[in-house]
């Protein structure tokens, strides 16, 4: 099943979901959690982050992209994505680079299923 | 008497031509402060360093460094016009394809040269000693030339803290290190812009009130109708990054300049790039662009977000100089044809409709981004090195 849901800050069952570290965005999609946190925090145009997150439960495999739909574009760079384990990653490589509205996307597979869990970030 | 009370009503009328929301202020504020701190590059183990600055500055005049022993750095960026050479397309040895961007300001770049071929300042320094259009040197020529020179060579040697050896390679990136260590001191100075917007920020109305009304309207068109601060971000008013602006890439019949795709691939392979045994930075802190950089087809045509910095005076404008002055780079915008645009590219660009009012104020406005400073200066040098 494929799903699409724009970024809910939401209360959600995050007990056994944890990134340790600090305060995290959550996104819940139809059927994962994701907790994530970039690094830097704020993000600005124009500058390389990376993300933390967490997925849970653990999928087979995740990919993060970001991207303008109203520009019809992503980024100028392809993320590198590591697991660290328990279900928890880290992302380098990433560079908003325009001011404007942009989504935050985790692409989550898992058997034959891919879901999509959306952040929506504004950066002026 | 009917006269000067006209005088005093004008004198004394609130000055402020454009209200700016909380919006638009926020944005204004973005763009300051300046300068932007100092930050040495990493990769550089001479950046900042007063020798290497000297030296630098010296190779940068330094008519020998090019293979007939006529031209330098100078020949395309020079100080009086804003380090860049007034042309269309720059001249070395021979015309080259683009337009000589200027090196102000040049130390907070991520990517060097219109297409990005570059990812150091140094590196990009390399470029044009080697190109056969511009200086047409080679390592061999630089290295022997500095070895033999008794003043420069003792310069290296007290830069790098080594006399120049027998690796010519070694001593080619060295020169072009001390010569990004020059260029990183090029820093353009306040301008009226500068003064309004730190104004705003502290809430200094009688301050604001003394920028241009026309400049405060175009500011606004900037910053609101004409969006231009989408790419044309922060201090520096650019994002660093790469787009196609509807400029025509053919650079003779039957043959296009690629633009950033070229750059794209020219960088992963190129090993003086920073993931390349010349970073001096073990950590390979700046290299993330370059470890991460992709390249999609729609990067064909996409040419580097310059600086509006000192803009007035590094006319022509667009990356082949095919604009000859501000009036003609915001019509251009203003009357932009999407059809001239990638179909596959982004959908940033639209014609703006501008008003010749609202032409007018933003060139106005773009005008008051350059400083007004005293003229580059050579530093005094001392007479001998030993």
């Amino acid at each position: 099943m494929r799903a699409l849901l724009v970024a809910l800050l939401v209360a959600a069952p995050a007990a056994a979901c944890e990134l340790p570290g600090g305060q995290a965005h959550k996104i819940q999609s139809a059927h994962y959690l994701v907790l994530y946190r970039t690094q830097p925090a704020p993000l600005k145009v124009g500058q390389h982050f990376a993300v933390d997150f967490a997925v849970c439960p653990a999928p087979e495999s995740v990919r993060i992209d970001a991207g303008m739909p109203e520009h019809k574009h992503g980024m100028n760079y392809r993320p590198t994505v590591t697991a660290t384990g328990e279900g928890r990653y880290r992302a380098d490589g990433l560079m908003l680079h325009m001011a404007g509205k942009w989504e935050l996307v985790f692409e989550v597979r898992a058997k034959d299923s891919v879901e999509r869990a959306v952040q929506v970030i504004r950066l002026e | 008497m009917k006269r000067i009370a006209f005088l005093l009503l004008v004198l004394c009328a609130p000055a402020l031509a454009a209200t700016f929301t909380d919006d638009e202020a926020r944005k204004i504020q973005s763009h300051g402060p300046w300068p932007a701190p100092w930050k040495s590059d990493p990769s550089n183990r001479v950046s900042g360093n007063e020798n290497a600055i000297d030296l630098g500055e010296r190779l940068f005049f330094e008519r020998r460094l090019s293979v007939t022993g006529e031209i330098s750095c100078s020949r395309c960026h020079l100080p009086e016009r804003n380090w860049s050479d007034g042309l269309p397309r720059a001249v070395g040895l021979e015309e080259v394809d683009r337009n000589a961007p200027s090196v102000v300001n040049v130390r907070y770049h991520r990517w060097f040269g219109w297409d990005g071929a570059h990812d150091s300042l140094w590196a990009q320094s390399i470029n044009p000693i080697l190109d056969a259009r511009e200086l047409g040197m080679s390592a061999a020529s630089v290295a022997k030339f500095i070895r033999g020179d008794r003043d420069l060579a003792c310069r290296y040697r007290k830069t790098f803290g080594a006399a120049p050896g027998g690796d010519d390679e070694r001593i080619l990136v060295d020169a072009a290190k001390a010569l990004a260590a020059f260029q990183e001191t090029l820093v353009s100075g306040r301008t009226a812009f500068d003064e309004f917007r730190d104004a705003l920020a502290r809430g200094d109305r009688a301050a604001m009130a003394r920028y241009s009304e026309n400049a405060q309207r175009g500011l606004k068109t900037f910053v609101g109708k004409g969006a231009c601060d989408t790419c044309h971000t922060g201090p520096a008013f650019t994002n660093g990054e790469f787009h196609d602006t509807g400029i025509a890439f053919f650079v003779r019949p039957g043959e296009v300049d690629p633009g950033r795709y070229g750059g794209i691939k020219k960088i992963v392979s190129d090993r003086m790039n920073l993931l390349g045994p010349y970073n001096d930075d073990a950590k390979r802190s700046t290299a993330t662009g370059t470890r991460h950089v992709s390249l999609e087809h729609r990067n064909f045509g996409e040419f580097k977000v310059p600086s509006l910095r000192n803009l007035e005076s590094s006319m022509p404008y667009m990356h082949n100089g095919s604009l000859a002055s501000l009036r003609d780079v915001v019509k251009h915008y203003s009357e932009i044809s999407p059809d001239r645009l990638h179909s596959d590219g982004e959908a940033i660009l639209k014609p703006l409709h501008l008003t010749d009012g609202e032409t007018a104020d933003l060139v106005a406005f773009l005008q008051t981004l350059s400083d007004r400073g005293g003229r580059y200066q050579r530093r005094p040098f001392p007479e001998d090195c030993r």
